[in-house]
């Protein structure tokens, strides 16, 4: 009767739970859409999403963002370079580590390091914002004042994000790659020139755009969680707190489960 | 229908979650009139405003504004409607990005196509009338929390909206500045015929500035009526309110040492 | 809506009628300020004006900046009730000239 009782509530949670992701994706989907409505439509509607408001948010997600990111993938490179030579060198294959670095960086670590980065960065920034933004009652006045809030302030955010991720995990990929060029100088005497003719024969544009796809679901993944965490606050400052470190950790957790989701798929 | 009423409320039924928060309100107000909610705090009287401002929809009954019934309205129609309409909350809810100027003319930015010498211009206008004349320029943050309500008023009116709700004008300022925006209130009805709602708690501002009260409580329309009915009810709920006594119920022993025990 | 503009004693007289609101303040203002880029002193009339909101009230504002810059004359006459009061709202009425018809200001110049 007990254990009847206990494996009940424990359906019953997880139906609790999976009606919550239900609706949580089903928010992530409709912001998504009614944002894309108001980029495309707005103008017909003399309702532009704002462009000042969106370049403003391209520069403080990308440039700020851009010093810290060249020294993580810088590093990154480096690190990829020590592995590589490391376990190439069992098969006497070390010269081949160039292969290794340009391919997992243009594919994986650029777009990911750099999701990652902008997942704490902007994303939690974003989800403080929207969300104290939510509990004093702007959005509410905003609404009131006949000005969407998707429009207003979702639409430029997204726009800013879909432009600067991909951008920013374009200098991840070079920065990576400089950084592996130096250790393999170091470490393996290989010029500076070969290195990067290496890089450049091995690499091909299949791989970049892997790399730039990835990045566009990402940066509409970290913009999605920001949002939805930030609007759906309730529980005044202390749940603005909670909203933003949930961003975080969501918005980094999916953009790892999609990287792997897509790496399974496009390299079938 | 009336064609004097400019807001009809009929039977609104509203729930939060589970809970029911209004049991069937009625409300109907004048054109060119103020009429002051007044209730406790849980009385119903801020979720009665979040309906009809349209920023929730109702389990079921009809909020009907200048004549058009929002809660069946579509979201196109509802955002015609919105520039009749002027808003001041509680916290003033000016964007903390802009300044205060450019919060005032947030709404003419985005409705209207006038030019921009005519927006600054109606801008400052706006926030002389509020006496916050040369204070465009700052930011909220920068702003005393009375100096913010004032601003706040300035962008709710700054479309001279025909209808025009303000919550909680005086909580959390002195006397003197809020008998100041009481006066505001009074002279922005005189001079362009505003139809206004105030939701308050402050029974001197109520009487100072109400043609009629409507009283909430427990989600439940106690009485509406003019001051004068108001000061001369016999309703024991009311005459608390005006006696400001705390609220005294009837002790069930039983039932609260139940209470209390948890039994 | 097209404002009436006429000639009297060397003003141009702008003629505002019924509701100066949102959609009709751009025409009353562009009408006002080509009076006076005319370079020509200007009379706004208000008597048959039955609301005018603060748009409206900018352009007046406007206008009165702009004949002061040029050194030109500007006045509201006959101010019409509703009109008045939202002056009055702003303490507008203590900035304009205002004068109840357009002899009054013509018999001022004298």
């Amino acid at each position: 009767m007990a254990e009847s009782g206990a494996s009940r509530v424990l359906v019953e949670r997880l139906g609790r739970t999976a009606a919550g992701w239900v609706e949580e994706f089903g928010y992530y989907f409709a912001l998504c859409a009614e944002s894309l409505y108001w980029l495309v439509a707005g103008p017909f509607r003399h309702q532009p999403v704002r462009l000042g408001a969106a370049v403003a948010q391209m520069a403080a997600i990308g440039l700020s963002a851009l010093p810290i990111l060249v020294l993580l993938s810088f590093a990154i490179g480096v690190m990829l370079a020590i592995q590589g030579i490391h376990t190439l060198q069992q098969f006497g294959a070390e010269t081949q580590v160039v292969l290794g670095i340009a391919l997992s960086v243009t594919r994986e670590f650029g777009p990911l390091i750099t999701a990652i980065l902008i997942a704490g960065r902007s994303g939690s920034a974003l989800a403080a914002r929207i969300g104290s933004m939510q509990i004093n009652q702007e959005i509410d006045a905003l609404r009131v004042m006949g000005i969407e809030p998707v429009r207003f302030l979702a639409a430029p955010v997204l726009l800013a994000l879909l432009v600067m991720v991909p951008c920013l995990s374009f200098v991840a990929d070079l920065a990576a790659l400089a950084g592996g060029s130096v250790y393999c100088k170091l470490g393996l005497g290989l010029g500076y020139v070969p290195y990067w003719d290496a890089a450049v024969k091995f690499v091909d544009a299949d791989d970049v755009y892997q790399g730039l796809l990835k990045s566009l679901v990402f940066a509409l993944v970290i913009g999605l969680v920001g949002l939805s965490n930030g609007f759906n606050v309730t529980g005044g400052a202390e749940g603005v707190g909670r909203a933003t470190t949930r961003a975080v950790v969501l918005a980094i957790s999916y953009v790892v489960v999609f990287d792997m989701l897509f790496t399974y798929f496009l390299n079938r | 229908m009336d064609a004097d009423c400019v807001i009809e409320v009929e039977n609104l039924v509203a729930h939060y979650g589970a809970r029911q928060i209004l049991h069937g309100v009625n409300l109907r107000v004048a054109q060119g009139e103020i009429n002051v909610i007044m209730g406790g705090s849980g009385s119903g009287k801020s979720t009665l405003l979040r309906h009809l401002l349209g920023l929730k929809r109702p389990t079921s009954g009809s909020v009907r504004l200048l004549g058009k019934d929002i809660t069946k309205m579509a979201a196109r129609e509802l955002h015609v409607l919105r520039r009749n309409m002027g808003v001041a909350f509680q916290g003033g809810a000016l964007l903390s990005s802009l300044t205060v100027g450019e919060n005032v003319q947030l709404p003419l930015r985005e409705h209207t196509r006038l030019d921009d010498r005519t927006i600054e211009i109606m801008t400052r206008l706006k926030l002389e009338i509020v006496s916050l004349g040369g204070y465009e320029h700052l930011h909220p943050s920068q702003l005393s929390g009375g100096m913010i309500k004032r601003a706040a008023l300035a962008r709710a009116i700054v479309m001279d909206p025909k209808l025009l709700f303000f919550d909680e004008p005086s909580a959390g300022l002195d006397p003197v500045v809020s008998a100041e925006l009481d006066d505001l209130i009074l002279k922005l009805r005189a001079s362009m015929g505003m139809t206004i709602v105030v939701v308050t708690h402050e029974l001197e501002s109520a009487f100072k500035i109400a043609d009629r009260i409507t009283v909430l409580d427990h989600g439940h329309i106690l009485l509406s009526g003019t001051v004068a009915e108001v000061r001369e009810s016999k309703e024991a709920r009311i005459e608390a309110l005006l006696n400001r006594r705390s609220r005294q119920t009837e002790v069930d022993p039983d039932d609260y040492l139940r209470r209390l025990t948890g039994g | 809506m097209v404002y009436k503009v006429t000639k009297r004693g060397g003003y141009a007289v702008v003629h505002l009628a019924g509701d100066v609101d949102l959609s009709c303040s751009p025409e009353a203002r562009k009408t006002i300020l080509d009076a006076l880029l005319g370079a020509q002193h200007t009379l706004v009339d208000l008597s048959q004006v039955s609301y005018i909101d603060s748009s409206g009230v900018a352009s007046l504002v406007e206008g009165y900046q702009t004949a002061k810059k040029k050194g030109l004359r500007f006045g509201l006459v006959g101010v019409s009730e509703p009109a008045m009061s939202v002056l009055e709202l702003a303490r507008l009425d203590k900035v304009f000239p205002i004068h109840a018809s357009v002899e009054e200001r013509l018999g001022q110049d004298g």
